[in-house]
């Protein structure tokens, strides 16, 4: 059983939830361990996992078993289809979902909120999404093997990218270099399309690589991540097209400590709006089965794993950091370029 | 090696793709709709919708990342500049003013939600999705979904539109020509992947879309993972697969060109040539394709183009939980779909129009000996269609 279960499962009896209907994919893993079919972009809300507390079962919309942790029982799997009727008239023939009092749904649509109030008339919606990033947001240490193991395989890519910068090279095709790498390591899914973008002064950083040919002297803002069994590793670090010129190094000694300020602040008990406060270009958020969002007054505890990032002074860095009581440990390693003389 | 084509016209469905006029021309239809419904605005939050509708993009990205950072538009029915909210500006088409561009609004967040709901006009309003919090601050406000709204406009696309297809599927059939001298006895499908991802960006996609499947399919059902629909299994989960000699692997991929996607299906062969029966499977498979292709044009129902392919066998020639025929456009599967759970019903009552899109997917399937399975994308024309995919079919054809 996904150890992840046991954590929802918690936050469900905390919460008085009966059943979650979930539509994210991360949120289905999560509670399943069950690998399906990546696809990119937002998807809107139907119910592709049921969770009753109940009986303690996962219940999961897929046709076969492949990509299932073994021992799955098949009775627990249900059937895609294009009709929302069917999908509703489905999840609400499992076990403990007529009877559940109160749903949590992590997203919803307007015909969803239609059909589900009309086919569960007695049920309270509420926001299952809060209740997953309770359950998601401490990570156990196999979460943290996996964590661990994705930012290998997005450093070693880094690397492909890193020795593929070379005058004449296309933004877009630094893109490829990386996802090409990665999927040589095992996994073919990026968390996001990853940003290589040339930064040409200290304004604005791009995330959306282009079609611009990259020239000697450029610095690259580099931004690559990969999901590796569900797990993300992403860091982001902004890299010269050959060597350090003194206009880099000028904004490296401006963007450096600033860096250093923020990374100072992530440590236990710290609230994320106090970490990213008085700064522009910087980002706080949640990182384990992809992207995990952060409300701006959570606070950080220990055994939390966030995204730090830092767009400012023509640069851009990221590093996945581990939260402790002390100093937030680096969980990405990859070096900076060399830009102190 | 590019060759036989699979009926009329393969080239560009106009001489110059006009961008700016594809977005234009959707937003007109946009605003006629809701004018038409009595909407004060559309307030969209699905990625595939504000591409639509503002010809807006954003990073690819996995689910959650995308939903966290997702663009909102809020589209006027007065027919006034639309807004875009965004993390990623550089995505902005280029006729936004500035000053209709704005930050990313948070909408997985309560403040983000509340910030959106104050810029809005009074009166009903159209709304694709709510996340839970923009879920409870709506209560009581009148919605109407925005699928039956968008669904009609969408459906039938512009000559621009059409356009976009077909680059987008010539993209995916260049890398392919790549991918698919890759494929002998011991090679790992991961070098398979590589390679497509490393060449649809070089070939100017805009993105991935879904995970590249190289699914290695068994001889006979009972040898597969389980199914749930007594059918043959496909798609499963990308994984890492070490090709044999004799596999028949199906392949199903697809990328994002201007916001419109590919969708690439073929059935490669691993080392040496098709057996006799496979080469008839894929002749049979060739005979749905034609049938259909002869009873598509304006007018024909969805139920026309299922009796078309008729019951080879004894069996539909399609996967039971997917369809005989989806459309594709600004989402890789979306309406028209034709042989689905929707039902005979439905699909009686679907009748084709020019300028809509089908991805036709038909399988031929002799348990023992796997199958046949590849996707042909055509556009309805006045008179009948026209192909946007063009792609051999070696090692069968």
């Amino acid at each position: 059983m996904a150890d992840g279960l046991d954590r929802c499962l918690a936050e469900m009896e905390r919460g008085g939830v009966d059943v979650l209907l979930l539509g994210r994919e991360s949120n289905a893993r999560f509670v399943s361990d069950a690998t399906r079919l990546w696809l990119a972009g937002t998807r809107a809300f139907a119910p592709t996992c049921v969770v009753v507390r109940e009986t303690a079962a996962v219940h999961l919309l897929s046709v076969t078993d492949a990509g299932l942790p073994r021992k799955f029982p098949t009775d627990r799997l249900y059937p895609l289809t294009w009709n929302p009727m069917n999908a509703v008239e489905s999840v609400a023939n499992i076990d403990g979902v007529r009877s559940a009092r109160r749903i949590g749904v992590d997203g919803m649509t307007p015909m969803f909120a239609d059909l589900l109030v009309a086919a569960l008339p007695n049920v309270e919606l509420v926001d299952g999404e809060a209740l997953m990033r309770s359950a998601r947001r401490v990570k156990s240490e196999r979460d943290l093997v996996g964590i661990r193991s994705a930012i290998d395989v997005a450093q070693r890519a880094f690397g492909a990218a890193v020795g593929a910068l070379e005058p004449g090279i296309r933004e877009r095709e630094l893109v490829g270099v990386f996802e090409e790498e990665m999927a040589r390591l095992g996994t073919s899914t990026p968390a996001f399309e990853g940003t290589f973008c040339v930064v040409d002064d200290e304004g604005w950083v791009r995330r959306i690589a282009s079609d611009r040919v990259v020239e000697r002297g450029d610095l690259v803002a580099m931004h690559g991540g990969v999901l590796f069994d569900g797990w993300e590793g992403s860091f982001a670090r902004t890299w010269p097209c050959g060597p350090v010129t003194d206009a880099h190094r000028a904004r490296w000694s401006r963007w450096q400590p600033r860096w250093q300020v923020l990374l100072d602040r992530c440590r236990a008990g710290a609230r994320v709006a106090d970490v990213r406060s008085g700064a522009d270009g910087v980002a706080v958020y949640g990182l384990g089965l992809g992207y995990e969002g952060l409300a701006a007054d959570a606070v950080l505890e220990p055994g939390m794993v966030i995204a730090l990032e830092l767009a400012a002074d023509g640069m851009l860095g990221a590093d996945t950091l581990l939260i402790s009581d002390h100093a937030a440990r680096s969980l990405t390693t990859y070096a900076f370029p060399a830009f102190a003389a | 090696m590019t060759a036989p084509s699979t009926g009329p016209a393969t080239g560009p469905v106009i001489d110059e793709l006009d961008l700016a006029r594809m977005r234009s021309d959707r937003h007109a239809k946009v605003v006629g709709a809701l004018q038409a419904n009595g909407a004060s605005c559309a307030v969209l939050l699905g990625q595939s919708n504000v591409a639509y509708a503002l010809g807006a993009f954003t990073q690819a990205a996995d689910h959650a990342r995308a939903a966290h950072l997702r663009m909102v538009a809020v589209v006027p029915a007065d027919g006034s500049t639309p807004h875009l909210f965004t993390a990623f500006p550089e995505g902005a088409p280029a006729e936004l003013p500035p000053e209709h561009v704005h930050p990313q609004l948070a909408v997985e967040w309560p403040e983000g939600c509340r910030a959106l709901l104050d810029l809005l006009p009074a009166g009903p309003i159209v709304l694709d999705e709510y996340t839970m919090p923009l879920y409870e601050l709506l209560r009581g406000r009148e919605v109407v979904g925005a699928t039956t709204l968008l669904g009609p406009l969408k459906v039938v696309k512009t000559p621009d539109e059409q356009e976009c297809i077909r680059r987008a599927q010539s993209i995916n059939e260049q890398a392919m020509l790549d991918v698919e001298k890759l494929v002998a006895p011991g090679v790992f499908s991961k070098e398979l992947s590589g390679c497509f991802l490393r060449r649809i960006f070089e070939l100017g996609a805009s993105s991935n879309t879904v995970g590249p499947i190289f699914q290695a399919m068994p001889a006979r059902m009972a040898d597969g993972p389980f199914s749930l629909t007594g059918d043959v299994v496909f798609p499963t989960p990308t994984v890492d697969h070490h090709f044999a000699d004799g596999e028949v692997i199906w392949v199903d991929t697809g990328l994002n060109y201007h916001g419109y996607q590919s969708d690439f299906g073929r059935t490669w062969r691993v080392g040496g040539a098709p057996t006799a029966r496979q080469r008839d499977q894929f002749r049979r498979w060739r005979e749905v394709i034609d049938r259909v292709l002869e009873v598509v044009k304006p007018g024909a129902t969805a139920a026309d183009l299922t009796r078309a392919a008729g019951e080879p066998g004894g069996r539909r020639p399609w996967l039971p939980h997917l369809y005989l025929a989806h459309g594709t456009g600004t989402d890789s599967a979306e309406a028209p779909f034709v042989g689905t759970d929707l039902g005979p019903e439905f699909d009686e009552s679907f009748v084709l129009a020019p300028g809509m899109v089908l991805v036709l997917e038909p399988v031929i399937w002799d348990d023992g000996e796997a199958g046949y399975r590849a996707e042909e994308i055509l556009a309805v024309t006045e008179t009948g269609y026209r192909m946007l995919s063009d792609h051999h079919y070696e090692p069968y054809g």
